[in-house]
């Protein structure tokens, strides 16, 4: 694959829930090393897009390729088999187990005694730290129950999981959503360290503020289609806003087009 | 105590310190090696049901209130099935088999047609035990061969056979799972967080399922022991048993919602509950009042789960 070559190539997209045409004909390129923000007002189609990047919907038209190849993802862990990892905004940590144990669920780390998968419980204590370490996670200690993490260190535990499966494009649900001002700050360091690794992100945002810190290049959904796409230095808050409410003067031959 | 499930083990040996305290005021001689002995005779059964019922609970599947009739039913269609022709050697076979059926019913039930555990094992309890009565009459089933018997009366090294060879290995196994395999975070993943679990990939649904057929299994063998200890098959042995065990559960340590607990305290708990019952058996108190105590017992440690204790701050 050409360096140049997007990791997702997206083209036609669409996807209906009956008559509802949640998405309409959307193409996009998603590149790693980039923090591609999706924007729209509630029900403008940028959530069922994610989930058909992340294998939770099916689309109904269009073509998704993956590294160039076409796929059409069956279920999320047929999405993370081909490197696309999902942070949810209720974020799915189980909180009575550890920051490891979590990091590692359902892919554990383990070796065959008398046939019998045994947990390698120093292995995956070892890798969990390397992983806290080089997100500069401010984790104090990987055997406690994440139940008693801010909500910014559980951001971390998340993205450390996703980093665990070596995802190429990480998928970020309102990661800021329910974080004090401090903790946001953190998580967007965390969201800037994933691109600098290598990993594609896509972000999902209200928060245009966060959005303008932190994204490489914005794209506008609105009534299920992609109405702009822009980058930061091309782009300031208030134009983004009246993209997200229909208000950029652009938009108003589009609308009556359709 | 910050931990819950500290303070439910720490409830847990209170009790146990408090039990002992009471009978050996009242009556010193009860502090026998027989006593011992004849504590853990009865504890086999209900330990073997109280296992299944805690690992259910474990991964949030709910709990399994048939336990009792699991067992009752699966005594009378083995004995039945020997009367009927069956070669008597096959019977712990039978009884393993029967049960692991009657439980998978259950798997079927909660997992596959998503009725609430608790109303599809109530209904399914009702009907075994139903049936079991049904069948017999309510007499007992004879027919169990003399070599069966030794098994079920007799001690090894001190400790009653059947405990030696199910409770034991049965208890160590599960532990094993708990704490050394992936299987075992799984289980505790999903009885605190279903959806996570699910979103990670775990076969929630698929391991919920089995657990309910080793609840089952756990209970032919409980039928198994009552068998060869009995020397015929009761229609009532599983009696009480889905409140005993949950008691046990639940004192074990176990939270009811699921995620937290494991099956030391269980073992423990069980312990607890039948040395209670044969200590006031000992001092010749009604068997009615000892349900009632298991009443109070469970209620004690439902209120340990909830109650906003002074000193237990949340980290």
């Amino acid at each position: 694959m050409d360096k140049a070559d997007p990791f997702i190539r997206a083209r036609g997209i669409g996807k209906h829930f009956g008559g509802v045409t949640a998405l309409a004909d959307v193409d996009m390129d998603i590149r790693e090393g980039e923090v591609l923000a999706l924007l729209g007002d509630n029900g403008a189609g940028k959530s069922t897009f994610v989930k058909v990047l992340a294998g939770a919907h099916q689309q109904n038209e269009g073509v998704l390729e993956v590294a160039g190849r076409s796929v059409v993802f069956a279920s999320p862990q047929d999405a993370a088999g081909s490197g696309i990892a999902t942070i949810f905004q209720e974020l799915a940590l189980s909180d009575n187990l550890t920051v490891t144990e979590n990091i590692f669920l359902g892919r554990e780390l383990t070796t065959k005694v008398a046939g019998f998968p045994i947990l390698r419980r120093a292995e995956m204590r070892r890798r969990a730290i390397a992983l806290l370490q080089e997100l500069e996670a401010h984790i104090p200690d990987p055997d406690r129950p994440v139940a008693g993490l801010s909500g910014g260190q559980r951001q971390a535990v998340a993205i450390c999981r996703a980093l665990n499966i070596n995802a190429r494009l990480v998928i970020m649900d309102e990661p800021t959503a329910a974080l004090a001002v401090a903790e946001t700050r953190k998580v967007l360091t965390l969201v800037r360290r994933l691109a600098e690794r290598g990993c594609a992100v896509v972000l999902i945002s209200h928060n245009i503020a966060d959005v303008m810190a932190v994204a490489d290049r914005m794209i506008v959904f609105r009534r299920g289609r992609k109405i702009a796409e822009t980058t930061r230095p091309d782009t300031h808050a208030e134009e983004l806003v009246s993209f997200i409410t229909g208000a950029h003067p652009s938009l108003r031959v589009l609308e009556q087009a359709h | 105590m910050k931990n819950p499930h500290h303070r439910s083990l720490l409830l847990l040996a209170t009790l146990w310190l408090v039990m002992l305290l009471i009978f050996v005021l009242i009556r010193p001689a009860i502090l026998q090696l027989s006593m011992a002995e004849s504590v853990l005779h009865f504890s086999s059964m209900l330990a073997l049901v109280g296992l299944g019922q805690a690992l259910l609970i474990l991964s949030g599947a709910g709990m399994d209130i048939s336990v009792g009739g699991m067992v009752s039913l699966t005594a009378i269609l083995t004995m039945m099935a020997v009367q009927a022709g069956v070669p008597a050697a096959l019977i712990p076979l039978l009884a393993l088999v029967i049960g692991l059926c009657l439980g998978l019913v259950n798997g079927v039930l909660v997992i596959s047609c998503r009725l609430l555990s608790l109303i599809a094992t109530l209904g399914t309890m009702f009907a075994y035990g139903g049936l079991a009565l049904a069948l017999t009459g309510g007499a007992t089933v004879s027919g169990v061969p003399g070599w069966l018997l030794p098994w079920g009366r007799g001690t090894l090294l001190g400790i009653p056979a059947h405990f030696l060879t199910t409770v034991m290995p049965a208890y160590l196994i599960a532990a094993a799972v708990l704490a050394l395999t992936p299987l075992g975070r799984w289980i505790l993943a999903m009885g605190n967080n279903e959806r996570s679990a699910r979103l990670v990939g775990i076969p929630v649904g698929r391991i919920r399922f089995i657990l309910y057929g080793v609840s089952g299994l756990l209970s032919g063998l409980a039928a198994l022991i009552s068998l060869a200890w009995f020397g015929s098959g009761r229609p009532d042995i599983g009696t009480n048993m889905e409140l005993e065990s949950l008691a046990a559960v639940l004192l074990g340590g176990v939270a009811i919602a699921g995620g937290r607990g494991g099956v030391g305290g269980v073992l423990a708990a069980v312990l607890l509950v039948v040395g209670l019952q044969a200590g006031l058996q000992y001092l010749n108190i009604s068997s009615s009042w000892q349900l009632g105590v298991v009443g109070l017992l469970l209620i004690l440690a439902l209120l340990s789960d909830r109650l906003p204790w002074r000193f237990a701050k949340r980290v």
